[in-house]
């Protein structure tokens, strides 16, 4: 009997006998509606259990996933340790191999966001495009606006009040950096914009998407009154904090790309890739105005406090 | 015969604004450089002596060869101890 394949628009190519699986990861791939910028293929079996394996190279060890990469192999294998489940990406091409069982199924919800997306990331490096943790969003005017940081310093939050005037929605958190036409772009993974308790008090915001796993509410940008996005070519970077009042101060290029760096982890693990990616960043830096951002509380009383603060900001901008 | 100093395998460099930033893949860690420091690493996209690093830093800045050579000196100390060079003879 043959594997079944199912090939989405634009190119991932899933091959899959288990039936169930095969429909799981391919609402997951569908919704996150990104165009796929080559042909990858995900070989995806169902197994009892996980057979051994050995590689001796170094263990990264990140919340839920387990990471060995580079040389000598140059493959990627990721272990999820919430389930049992593998996935080996291919030195070169971009395919993987996933292994999940059937206690990893039962937990799809949650390999979404942790092993499926970091082995996605991992196979979409072999087509140029590269990770970056932040949220993408335009303004009004069509510029676009990059903010970077952790979990909690208020990006989503942000990018929801922002969509509540109108603005575009890339993505709040999962953000691919791509070369086109001689700029930089960010691609964003659509997911539901994902607010914490705090940030929905802050908005004003009640109902949403259930995530009960991740203790979140989401809301799709049209839902908070704005409009959801594919590209944006940023012109401002901003790596936000909370404090109490916002504000915005510029930062030097470097001292941006080595933030960047912080937050786009896997240029660290793959010798192979890791010059483009860091040549890209570079190039993000470049094109753009950075700034050290303080979100306040004032940003939910008048929203347009941010942008007015970078503009500020500008005109002392060391660039 | 006269040590070379190689960058390490390990390392990559991007050049922005003036300065440099470094990946050091092995460690798994990240640097910044400055002008000068960038000035030196990019010289050993082919590996140098002391001497040829000196003179690519005499080339680029209106400094005296003393000034120049501790420059070097201790850029290439710093390097070395963080794992980015290697010097073989």
């Amino acid at each position: 009997m043959s594997a079944r394949r199912s090939t989405l628009p634009g190119g991932c190519q899933l091959v899959c006998r288990n039936r169930r699986a095969r429909a799981l990861l391919q609402a997951w791939l569908d919704a996150a509606q990104l165009p796929w910028p080559g042909r990858l293929r995900l070989d995806v079996t169902v197994v009892a259990e996980l057979p051994p394996r050995s590689d001796a190279r170094e263990v990264f060890s990140q919340p839920s996933v387990a990471i060995q990469a580079g040389p000598p192999q140059d493959t990627v294998h990721i272990e999820w340790s919430v389930a049992p489940a593998r996935a080996i990406v291919h030195p070169t091409k971009p395919r993987a191999e996933l292994l999940l069982t059937p206690a990893a199924l039962e937990k799809f919800e949650i390999a979404e966001r942790s092993f499926l997306l970091v082995t996605l990331l991992f196979v979409l490096r072999r087509l140029g495009w590269y990770h970056v943790h932040g949220a993408a969003v335009t303004d009004p005017a069509g510029q676009g606006w990059m903010l970077v940081g952790n979990s909690g310093t208020g990006k989503s939050t942000t990018t929801a009040l922002l969509a509540s005037l109108g603005w575009g929605v890339a993505t709040d958190d999962i953000s691919f950096l791509v070369e086109r036409a001689g700029a930089i772009e960010l691609i964003g993974f659509r997911s539901a914009v994902a607010l914490r308790q705090g940030g929905l008090e802050l908005l004003g915001r009640h109902g949403g998407l259930e995530l009960a796993r991740r203790r979140k509410q989401g809301f799709w940008p049209e839902e908070l009154g704005g409009s959801a996005t594919l590209r944006v070519q940023p012109r401002y970077l901003l790596f936000p904090q909370l404090g109490e009042r916002t504000g915005a101060k510029p930062l030097a290029a470097t001292r941006a790309l080595t933030e960047l760096v912080k937050w786009s982890m896997w240029i660290l693990f793959e010798p192979l890739h890791s010059q483009e990616h860091l040549d890209l960043l570079g190039r993000l830096v470049a094109q753009t105005r950075c700034f050290e951002a303080t979100l306040g509380p004032d940003l939910f009383l008048d929203p347009t406090l941010l942008p007015k603060a970078v503009d500020d900001s500008s005109l002392s901008s060391p660039r | 015969m006269t040590p070379r100093y190689h960058r390490h395998a390990d390392l990559r460099l991007t050049a922005l604004a003036g300065e440099g930033v470094v990946l050091h893949m092995k460690e798994r860690r990240y640097f910044t450089v400055n002008e000068t420091g960038l000035t030196i690493l990019e010289a050993l996209r082919e590996p140098k002596s002391f001497e040829e690093l000196v003179a690519a830093i005499l080339a680029e800045y209106e400094v005296t060869r003393e000034e120049a050579e501790r420059t070097t000196r201790e850029f290439l100390t710093r390097c070395s101890e963080a794992g980015l060079l290697e010097e073989r003879a």
